[in-house]
């Protein structure tokens, strides 16, 4: 069962790659594939709930030798989001993306991508974590360069030589470890970390991990690849991007948190802190200066991967739990409003704020989709991201980290003016008289978008059950015992 | 010993290429020296004093291998190393179509 | 169930409104106004059983892991609130269903309105913090949408952003200060909280959370220095001006301070705080209504004046001073929503709110003007209006209050004459006087717009000559809501002649005198304006909002430049600088270097490796790059077979040649190498080589003398014959331990295949 969400996309992407010609299967296969990897997602997560956590050794060669695979809470509220993303961006795919690129290996691309990221959440092993990084990596440098207008080209190099340095220290990274360790497997590993007294070079080696993770989740100041290539895609791809690719940094960096920093916590956790100020408040900024939807969108992920590690960093119950509900919101409503730029667009032809106006009047149901999530973004309640930083301050707060809570209070309003600076030009301003003729926006867009939009409602609405399983995860987060012991018994 | 030092002037020489060049087709160069120093790393890390190959035969004794481990990973490093370095190419090549160049600076994007 | 369904039928109603508009045609407005109508009427209801001394409480859960409930509270004051709410919201829906007729998405703008509605009294009657900082926020955005609804007039769009970022800036500080208020408690129950004010009282968390509650409170209810939205938000359509910016959301502020005064008043820095605040922003608002000629930013800055009187008297804190604000919150409600409602009949009728440009509107509509006329005099507090009473408590609560006597009621009698002053311009330069030529004749406003402000100004006057009978059961228990030691006194028009009267008296003669010499008085007044108060405070909000804007766009530029290098070496840099750091902060640096052992081989072979990396980089020449990097990958080759890595070796050799028969069959379709990078960065480039390459070195030096634990390999020397049947271990590791690793390698060369392939046929049928 825990293996499904690996070989389900294996399976499919296998299957679509030979089916390229003929799109539409393409397109309804793809769909009801996610549909299916989010049921099997959603089966995982009840089971574990209940169960608690669930491993399985492949080839059943015993922990540590054999490579583990292990769901607990955490893992699988990330592959369900994942897929949910997925089903989402299925739909819209049909659409918005160009028949070239349909044809061109979009789909089977995709589910090379969430074969990746599923194998990243599920697996139990630093190297064969590796490998799945590379798979998401490779799928990724083909969609963000497919269809090669120039603009994608040069996002595209930046992105890859960027990521390929990244993988240089993760590789790198490994080896050291390994060299000193002699395991691979990190239950193994958290273990003997805690059984050893003197590990001095232990924490280089995780120096080396933490630039690796930060790289791909683009915090400050390893950012730099995610604005410069997040644009170029058709606005789907960023999408699943930003409701994908960055968060497995995130929850990587989680995972490695929990488990491997048993030695000088402190300073730890005050890296990550300053860390995690600086993005937050440096993407911020640089997004309040663009007037380009998706770019504004895209430095915006920046800053709100600030407040996921400042979630972990606090790392309190409440503050990690805050961070896992912070980063399924944010997961949801990123995708969202690209999404929903991505209707702007097909509508008016632009992304830019200074040639768009108008669609308030014209358009008041794109209007909606936009602003719901914008606005949970922004932080405003009752829709998830007021949760999402209300349980950030209040894990904060009770944490007595108030410097970092105030930076994360301030940040919010910053937020919330880009928001408004998109909202006012595209949607209340007069429309400029060089407006691009309008296009038609087609339904299976509108529908995805809508879906999405419903679905950012229902995590603020129902923000207690959310929370539960939030807090569930995160109390097997902070107490990583559980999972080592999930692993390799007593 | 002198293999330690191998690896570090790769790395070195290949970082200095990645980061000096502003050719596209350098910067691949300089990742794939960068990686080989890296598989070489991880072949030292597993090396064990006059180890011998990791083959089951039935004279050697098993201690006397060198660690089969990182080897297995540095092949799959080659291998996921050349799928990528391929692609990186292939865009390379792209790019040099559009743009008639391979200098980075030239195919800059200002507001990127 | 019942207090919340009035919300939730609101909320409904604010979903069905945009919908439903264009077939109920005109009658909209009536229609919609039962739902505020029956709240109404069921909070009426509730009057005897909260004036016995019950709080009415409801719960439903929500988020029960921190303890946050979706939990109602009514209590005396809580009562009060609603039925200024729903009242006041009853005839807004009648006037704004007339009003907006002439422009667009009327049905929006009732939907706003019906979801204001519904989150002012979500405000009042919730029993949670965090309910209540829901339905906060949920004003914040609806007066946004309210205030942007000429959306198509920049000024508009920059009124609603100015509002929504002060208020939104005191929303986050407001949040801020609940999680630490609720931190001594465990819970953000209401019913909890207000009973134990020592828990907070005494803990260290009492300031600051206090400060934050503070910056929530007075940014929502336009306190100095954060009052300048507020004349700002006058870019909204009258019903909006009338409603939310005079009645309700403003007085929000004032309401979450009366409410939590039981907890966190009483202390010196609660009152010194409160009276500062509230008495500075009571004259700075009093004396800027002086010059103003736009009847809506008159009434805005009188608001201003208003609330800031209401925040002075809270942090009195004495018997006078809550008996005063509650009387005062009320009475201000009533005429300032009859006034503002008339200023837009006025708008609408003459096309102007320009007090300079009319005059003699009293014989086109004279009921209208008795209507205005009443009103003003309830804000003027001229008997028998209920502003009357009002202000008589204000002067008596400034005579008892603990400190600063003399400057509280110099500062009150100074506000009162201004009010005064412009009761009486707003009526005679209105009404009476010339008229100048109105660009279509005045008609008196139709019934829809005249029912809100008659009916207003009836409950103004009905209250005042009954205090006893009606005015007191209103407001006993929000007395005692809001400070449980204090007993409500009981409310008379006459007092007799005391102190008091005596400066209502000089108070209205003053208000008459000044009117009389208004010349005089705008030019001194435009004369200090121009001395002292030349800062205008949206201005400077604009200005630095822009030069923010401008610090965002240089960093911006400075950090996300464009250059690829330069990202790359940043990453070098700092990531070298971090695992340095992680370097020295573990032991000291051990380097064991022992030349001895080197076989001459095996040194040729890394000299040969190493010119080649260098030739490889430096060459200006494709084939000869390409040469060296075979030379290279043989190389290694070569070491891993020295290295008893023979499957390495022979991998590696497959894929170097598979590498450079691909590298050059595509790249020599292209021309030779340029000269790309200058000489002048090489040093630099080469020093950050060394810092990154050299960490590398130390790490993996220390990786190999360092074993902490046996490597999990020895299982797979063991297992790997007598289990997995395989001879050769590193095939075994891959192709059965480490299965899964193969597999995701697989499929990393299947994508990069379909990549490559996609991407060179793509340049076939389409040239992007």
């Amino acid at each position: 069962m825990l293996i499904a969400p690996i070989l389900l996309p294996l399976l499919s992407m296998v299957i679509l790659i030979f089916t390229r010609r003929w799109l539409v299967f393409q397109q309804t296969f793809s769909l009801l594939a996610t549909i299916m990897l989010t049921v099997i997602s959603l089966t995982l997560l009840l089971d574990i709930n209940t169960n608690g956590i669930i491993t399985i050794q492949m080839g059943s060669w015993p922990a540590p030798y054999g490579i583990t695979l292990i769901g607990d809470l955490l893992a699988s509220i990330m592959l369900l989001t994942t897929s949910f993303v997925a089903i989402v961006v299925m739909i819209y795919s049909p659409g918005f993306i160009d028949r070239e690129r349909q044809t061109a290996g979009y789909y089977p691309l995709v589910f090379g991508l969430l074969m990746g990221v599923n194998g990243a959440f599920l697996t139990g092993d630093i190297f064969n974590l590796y490998v799945w990084y590379e798979v998401m990596l490779t799928s990724s440098f083909v969609l963000i360069a497919l269809g090669g207008s120039a603009e994608q080209l040069r996002g595209s190099v930046k992105y890859v030589t960027i990521s390929f340095v990244a993988s240089i220290f993760f590789v790198s990274a490994i080896g050291i470890i390994y060299g000193q360790t002699g395991t691979l497997n990190m239950a193994d590993l958290a273990y003997k970390m805690r059984t050893w007294d003197d590990m001095p070079y232990i924490n280089s080696g995780l120096m080396l991990f933490f630039i690796a993770f930060s790289i791909k989740s683009a915090l400050f100041p390893f950012f730099f690849w995610l604005p410069a290539s997040y644009h170029t895609p058709p606005v789907a791809i960023t999408a699943l991007f930003a409701g994908t690719l960055t968060k497995v940094g995130i929850y990587t960096m989680i995972r490695f948190f929990s488990l491997f920093v048993v030695q000088d916590v402190v300073f730890w956790k005050t890296f990550l802190l300053v860390i995690a100020g600086l993005t937050m408040s440096i993407g911020v900024m640089m997004a309040a200066s663009q007037f380009d939807i998706r770019k504004i969108l895209s430095f915006h992920i920046i800053s709100q991967v600030g407040y996921m590690v400042m979630g972990l960093a606090i790392f309190t119950v409440n503050s990690v739990a805050a961070a896992i509900y912070f980063t399924v919101h944010n997961m949801l409503s990123k995708t969202n409003t690209f999404l929903a730029g991505g209707l702007v667009y097909q509508r008016s032809g632009s992304y830019d704020l200074k040639y768009l106006g108008g669609l308030y009047k014209t358009m008041p149901f794109l209007a909606i989709l936009f602003f719901v999530p914008a606005m949970s973004l922004a932080g405003i309640p009752p829709l998830p991201g007021f949760f999402g930083k209300f349980f950030l301050i209040k894990g904060g707060f009770e944490a007595g980290q108030y410097v970092i809570t105030a930076v994360a209070i301030l940040v919010g309003l910053f937020t919330l003016f880009s928001m408004i600076k998109i909202w006012n030009e595209a949607y209340w301003k007069k429309e400029p008289d060089d407006m691009p003729e309008p296009g038609p926006v087609s339904k299976g867009t509108l529908v995805a978008t809508a879906l999405l939009a419903a679905a950012v409602v229902a995590l603020g609405v129902f923000a207690g059950p959310v929370m539960e399983v939030c807090h569930a995860a995160a109390l097997q987060v902070t107490s990583p015992e559980v999972y080592i012991e999930a692993v390799l018994g007593n | 010993m002198i293999l330690y030092i191998l690896c570090f002037i790769l790395f070195l020489v290949g970082l200095y290429g990645v980061i000096t060049r502003r050719n596209v087709i350098k910067i691949v160069l300089g990742i794939c020296i960068m990686e080989y120093s890296l598989n070489l790393l991880l072949i030292l890390i597993g090396y064990v004093d006059e180890g011998v190959a990791p083959i089951v035969v039935r004279e050697t004794m098993a201690s006397k291998f060198v660690d089969p481990l990182p080897q297995a990973m540095v092949l799959t490093v080659i291998v996921i190393g050349l799928a990528t370095t391929a692609m990186l190419l292939a865009i390379a090549i792209r790019v040099y179509k559009k743009h008639g160049t391979f200098d980075i600076r030239e195919i800059k994007n200002l507001k990127g | 169930m019942s207090t919340g369904l009035v919300v939730l039928l609101l909320i409904i109603l604010a979903g069905v409104a945009p919908l439903t508009r264009r077939y109920l045609k005109g009658m909209a407005g009536w229609i919609y106004a039962v739902f505020p109508f029956g709240g109404f009427v069921y909070y009426l209801s509730l009057l005897p059983r909260i004036n016995a001394g019950e709080v009415i409480t409801e719960r439903f859960s929500w988020i029960p892991v921190y303890g946050i409930d979706f939990s109602f509270y009514v209590d005396g004051f809580g009562v009060l609130f609603s039925l200024i709410v729903l009242g006041i919201g009853t005839f807004i829906m009648v006037y704004a269903g007339y009003y907006m007729k002439p422009y667009p998405m009327k049905g929006r703008f009732l939907g706003y309105l019906a979801l204001f509605m519904a989150s002012m009294l979500g405000i009042v009657v919730s029993g949670n913090l965090i309910t209540m900082f829901v339905f906060w926020e949920l004003t914040s955005i609806s007066s946004f949408m309210l205030i942007g609804y000429y959306h198509e007039k920049p000024e508009a769009r920059m009124a609603a952003l100015h509002a929504l970022l002060i208020t939104g800036f005191g929303g986050l500080a407001l949040i801020g200060g609940f999680v630490l208020l609720a931190i001594p408690y465990g819970t953000y129950e209401l019913s909890v909280i207000l009973t134990d004010p020592a828990a907070i009282q005494n803990s260290n968390l009492y300031v600051p959370a206090l400060l934050l509650i503070l910056v929530g409170a007075f940014t929502k209810s336009a306190q100095f220095p954060f009052h300048f939205w507020l004349p700002g938000a006058m870019a909204a359509p009258s019903p909006v001006s009338a409603y939310l910016h005079s009645a309700t959301m403003v007085k929000a502020g004032v309401f979450l301070l009366a409410r939590l005064n039981p907890v966190l008043g009483g202390t010196d820095l609660w009152m010194i705080l409160l009276t500062t605040f509230g008495a500075t922003t009571m004259v700075v608002g009093a004396w800027l209504s002086i010059t103003q000629t736009d009847l809506k930013r008159i009434l805005a800055y009188t608001t201003v004046s208003a609330l800031g009187t209401l925040v002075l008297l809270i942090g009195t804190g004495t018997k006078y001073a809550i008996n005063a604000a509650i009387i005062f919150l009320l009475v201000h409600a009533l005429y300032k929503g009859t006034l503002f409602m008339m200023a837009g009949n006025i708008e609408k009728m003459t096309g102007t709110r320009d007090i300079t440009k009319l005059g003699g509107l009293y014989k086109y509509m004279p009921f209208a003007a008795v209507v205005m006329g009443l009103a003003l005099v309830s804000m003027a507090g001229i008997p028998p209006l209920l502003g009357f009473i009002g202000k008589e408590l204000i002067y008596e609560a400034k005579m008892y209050a603990p400190t600063a006597r003399v400057v509280l009621i110099a500062a009150s009698f100074f506000t009162n004459v201004v009010l005064v002053f412009l009761s009486f311009r707003l009526f005679f330069d209105v009404f009476k006087g010339t008229e100048p030529s109105y660009e279509k004749k005045p008609a008196a406003p139709s019934l829809a717009l005249i029912i809100g402000p008659f009916f207003l100004v009836l409950a103004s006057l009905v209250l005042g000559v009954y205090p006893t009978a009606i005015a007191t059961p209103l407001t006993s228990q929000a007395v005692l809501s809001i400070s449980p030691f204090i007993e409500a006194i009981t409310l008379k028009i006459w007092h007799g002649f005391n102190l008091v009267l005596g400066l209502s008296a000089l108070t209205v003669l003053s208000g008459y005198l000044m009117y009389r010499h208004k010349k005089k008085v705008f030019i001194v007044a435009d004369k200090l304006n121009i001395k002292y108060f030349t800062r205008e405070f949206s201005r400077t909000f604009t200005t630095s909002i822009d030069s923010f804007l401008v610090f965002a766009k240089g960093q911006t530029k400075n950090l996300q430049h464009g250059y690829h290098r330069f990202y790359l070496m940043t990453v070098f840099v700092v990531a070298s600088v971090l695992v340095w750091t992680m370097i020295w902060r573990a032991d000291p640096i051990i380097l064991e270097i022992n030349f001895s052992e080197m076989p001459l081989n095996l040194v040729a072979v890394v000299v040969l490796i190493i010119a080649a990396a260098l030739s490889a980089v430096t060459s200006h020449s494709r084939v000869i790059a390409l040469v060296a990097m075979g030379v290279i990958g043989f190389g290694i080759a070569i070491i891993f077979i020295a290295f008893s890595g023979t499957d390495l070796a022979i991998t590696m050799i497959l894929v170097e040649t598979l590498m450079i028969i691909l590298a050059m069959a595509l790249l020599l379709q292209l021309p030779a190498y340029k000269i790309y990078s200058d000489t002048g960065a090489r040093m630099r480039d080469g020093l950050v080589a060394v810092l990154v390459g050299s960490f590398m070195m130390v790490m993996v030096l220390q990786a190999g003398t360092s074993q902490l634990g046996e490597p999990i390999s020895e299982f797979f020397k063991e297992k790997s014959y007598t289990e997995a049947f395989g001879r050769n271990i590193v095939n075994v590791i891959l192709v059965d331990f480490r299965a899964l690793d193969t597999l995701g390698e697989i499929t990393v060369i299947a994508i990069a295949a379909l990549g490559i392939y996609s991407m060179i046929k793509f340049t076939k049928n389409k040239q992007v």
